[in-house]
């Protein structure tokens, strides 16, 4: 039973870092007043070029490369096209100050064709799959932490995962930090609170807003990247993300922009994903795929009844700044 | 009250010149079909006088020919469609066909786009018009009655022996024994006598699947057992890993497949335990995991269709092949993976299978229940259990689609 709980949790902190990593960058974006529901798409930017950065830098290493620079590379190059997709969101609403949640959706669907375009097309001309090697691939398993990995159950549950998800924590940890003590992160918020204050105050709103979205949409990449280099082991398979990248946005209003909260979510919303598989209860599995909306749902409930403004979101979220209606 | 009376009198009215119209409309189809008989009758003298139908007295030129495909998806999903596609392609070289011969129709959804797209092939012309998804027939069904002379071959499906439209067909392969062959090499390959198997839908086409893959198993290993979970969908590439995932936690140390994606064979790949695919071969993908795959080939009933078209016969009304004919197989082997002397065992089970000595459905193999399965109906009331075997995609036993759906022993399905 112990192992069942066991194998349970380590599936579900497998699952639910990709979602991390989604979420993290849309919190950083909304906080900055822009709320890009273009996650899916980068996170599918992301997942592509990752892979791609780590197979061609294998081919140019003439199939002996370096782990470490295959890691480095797939985490830069997954990073920044993530952002440039964001960019894209970012120039559109910000500088031409188009509708957020249309280009947000449009961003969605470019970067699912974007992802699913350059995944086949690298894959054809590989000779019918993007595979990275071996060695690549090794990198991408769980490390099990010398001394620290023998501890009985807590070995297990702490100590076994791959690099991404303690990178996952880390981020959030650090991002928390970032919001809540930093002098930067508190005039984002105000950015995303109330734009025409923090201009007021002399915040570069446009600078801020910018820099915000096209940081968080490269976090959104690295995210794809998990599900191609982790989930997939390293194999580009054709619509890989397949929705977690909306599951990423549900989960930011579950843990009301909270980036420490996020941790503990992601591991809920990775549990019920795979929960079905592992725990089987007398309810038809349609419900376990369900669960993480309804709970969303619940939250929003819950959240706007109790009229908490700190656990909501930043309010100027989904219209644009434009100095000149102040 | 008068007005409701009135409505349901004109309703009534309606319905019935709806009714002629179409009585008339298919008389005149009718009259227009027997006067091309008249027609051939009186050109060719040594025409056979019973013939009923007008291409089969008479061929089509091979130049003449256009054909269409309908796919589900296209061949970036290297599995299911590119198996078709694959098919299609060993059919264009081995009939010669010219390029602007074939119009495929790709990313056709299970709706009305459907119909759209058979009407839009039959307008530009094709003879022969191939539907490849399930989800596809209510629409062959549809469009059928109104190109008689348009042949509708429709893949997995089950409707076209049933109805009286003559241009319909229905054909599948029987890749069961595929799956049975591919299922000798899990059993013999297994340490922990437990094989998981990620399946798409609870459909009889997976279920026969799987059972036979077991069955083959249980055939070298009578300890085996096997362990089966749904992903509820034919492709969602995280959830076939996570399924893979759990089954290995759960101690499957093989792992057969009915699934879009290659997700099962990486997931093996980095558990370190082994896999056996569907549509395609996966060793590109997961070297040191992937044993073989069992594969249809779709290149043998367009052929067999075609030339039917050509030679002026008529297609059969439902058609599954297997591995006498080479349209199922297993791709090539994993050397380094093949356990020993399983490349012996699946000839000698083929061999058995091609003479007919061996059934893969022998119903003295398997129990459901506890007890030996010895009547099978499906919903047209046809008893597939007959001599000792369950008789799966035979034409004189409910056509070319799977029907075996019992679950038996051994087999555990976890929800």
């Amino acid at each position: 039973m112990l192992s069942i709980i066991l194998k349970l949790i380590v599936a579900a902190v497998l699952a639910g870092t990709p979602l991390l990593f989604g979420a993290l960058g849309e919190i950083l974006t909304e906080k900055s007043g822009n709320t890009n529901l273009g996650v899916e798409g980068m996170m599918y930017m992301g997942a592509v070029s990752g892979i791609a950065g780590a197979f061609f830098y294998g081919k140019a290493a003439g199939g002996a490369p370096v782990g470490v620079v295959a890691v480095l590379i797939a985490l830069v190059v997954s990073f920044l096209i993530g952002a440039l997709g964001a960019l894209i969101y970012a120039f559109l609403t910000i500088t031409l100050r188009a509708n957020q949640n249309v280009t947000g959706l449009t961003l969605t669907i470019f970067g699912t064709g974007f992802g699913n375009f350059f995944g086949d097309f690298i894959a054809k001309n590989a000779g019918g799959s993007l595979v990275v090697t071996d060695g690549v691939k090794a990198m991408f398993k769980g490390i099990a932490i010398p001394g620290l990995s023998k501890i009985p159950v807590l070995g297990t549950l702490l100590f076994n995962y791959n690099w991404m998800v303690y990178f996952a924590v880390i981020v959030a940890v650090v991002m928390a930090w970032f919001f809540k003590r930093s002098r930067v992160g508190l005039n984002l918020r105000a950015v995303g609170e109330d734009p025409a204050t923090a201009d007021a105050a002399g915040i570069n709103v446009t600078r801020y807003k910018y820099v915000a979205t096209v940081v968080g949409g490269g976090i959104c990449g690295i995210g794809g990247m998990y599900i191609s280099m982790v989930s997939q082991n390293g194999v580009w398979v054709f619509d890989c993300v397949s929705g977690y990248g909306w599951l990423a946005v549900a989960l930011v209003i579950f843990a009301t922009w909270d980036c420490n909260r996020a941790i503990l979510v992601a591991l809920v919303f990775g549990a019920l994903k795979i929960m079905r598989l592992y725990v089987a209860l007398p309810i038809p599995s349609q419900f376990y795929d369900m669960a993480p909306y309804i709970v969303t749902i619940i939250v929003l409930v819950i959240t706007s009844m109790r009229e908490s403004r700190e656990h909501a979101q930043p309010k100027s979220c989904g219209t644009n700044y434009f100095r000149e209606e102040r | 009250m008068k007005k409701k009376i009135l409505a349901s009198v004109l309703t009534v009215a309606m319905a019935a010149t709806l009714l002629v119209g179409c009585q008339s409309a298919a008389e005149s189809a009718d009259s227009a079909s027997s006067t091309a008989d008249t027609e051939s009758t009186e050109e060719s003298t040594d025409a056979d006088a019973e013939s009923t139908d007008a291409a089969a007295s008479e061929g089509l030129a091979l130049e003449d020919l256009k054909v269409g495909f309908v796919y589900v998806g296209d061949e970036s999903d290297q599995g299911y469609t590119y198996n078709f596609m694959m098919g299609t392609d060993e059919v264009q070289e081995s009939l010669g066909l010219s390029d602007d011969q074939i119009i495929e129709k790709t990313n056709v959804g299970e709706d009305s786009s459907c119909e759209t797209a058979l009407r839009e092939l039959a307008e530009a012309g094709c003879n022969i018009i191939f539907a490849t998804s399930f989800g596809f027939e209510d629409y062959v069904m549809e469009v059928a009655p109104d190109y008689p002379d348009v042949q509708f071959c429709h893949a997995t499906g089950y409707q076209s022996a049933a109805s009286d439209l003559a241009n319909t067909h229905n054909y599948f392969s029987s890749i069961y024994e595929a799956r049975y062959l591919s299922g000798i090499i899990a059993g013999m390959k297994t340490q922990t006598n437990k094989l998981g198997f990620v399946a798409a839908m609870p459909y009889a086409e997976v279920i026969s699947g799987y059972t036979a893959f077991y069955l083959g198993a249980k055939s070298v290993n009578p300890d085996v057992q096997m362990e089966v979970m749904y992903t509820n969908t034919w492709n969602d590439a995280n959830l076939e890993a996570q399924l893979a995932q759990a089954l290995i936690d759960d101690g499957c140390d093989v792992l057969g497949q009915h699934c879009d994606s290659a997700a099962t064979a990486t997931t093996a790949e980095a558990a370190g335990v082994w896999q056996i695919g569907y549509n395609t071969d996966m060793i590109d993908k997961a070297p040191n995991a992937s044993i073989t795959s069992a594969r249809c080939d779709w290149g043998i009933y367009p052929e067999y269709a075609i030339n039917c078209l050509l030679n002026g016969e008529e297609i059969a009304k439902d058609w599954s092949q297997g591995l006498v004919e080479n349209a199922v197989m297993l791709t090539a082997y994993n050397d380094a993976l093949m356990p020993e002397g399983a490349a012996e065992a699946v000839e000698t089970a083929k061999a058995a299978i091609i003479s007919g000595d061996l059934h893969v459905f022998d119903t003295s193999t398997f129990t459901v229940g506890g007890a030996e399965l010895t009547t099978f109906t499906n919903d047209f009331g046809v008893e597939f259990v007959k001599d000792g075997y369950f008789h799966e995609q035979e034409a004189d036993f409910g056509g070319s689609s799977p029907a075996f759906s019992s679950i038996i022993d051994g087999i555990t399905v976890k929800e």
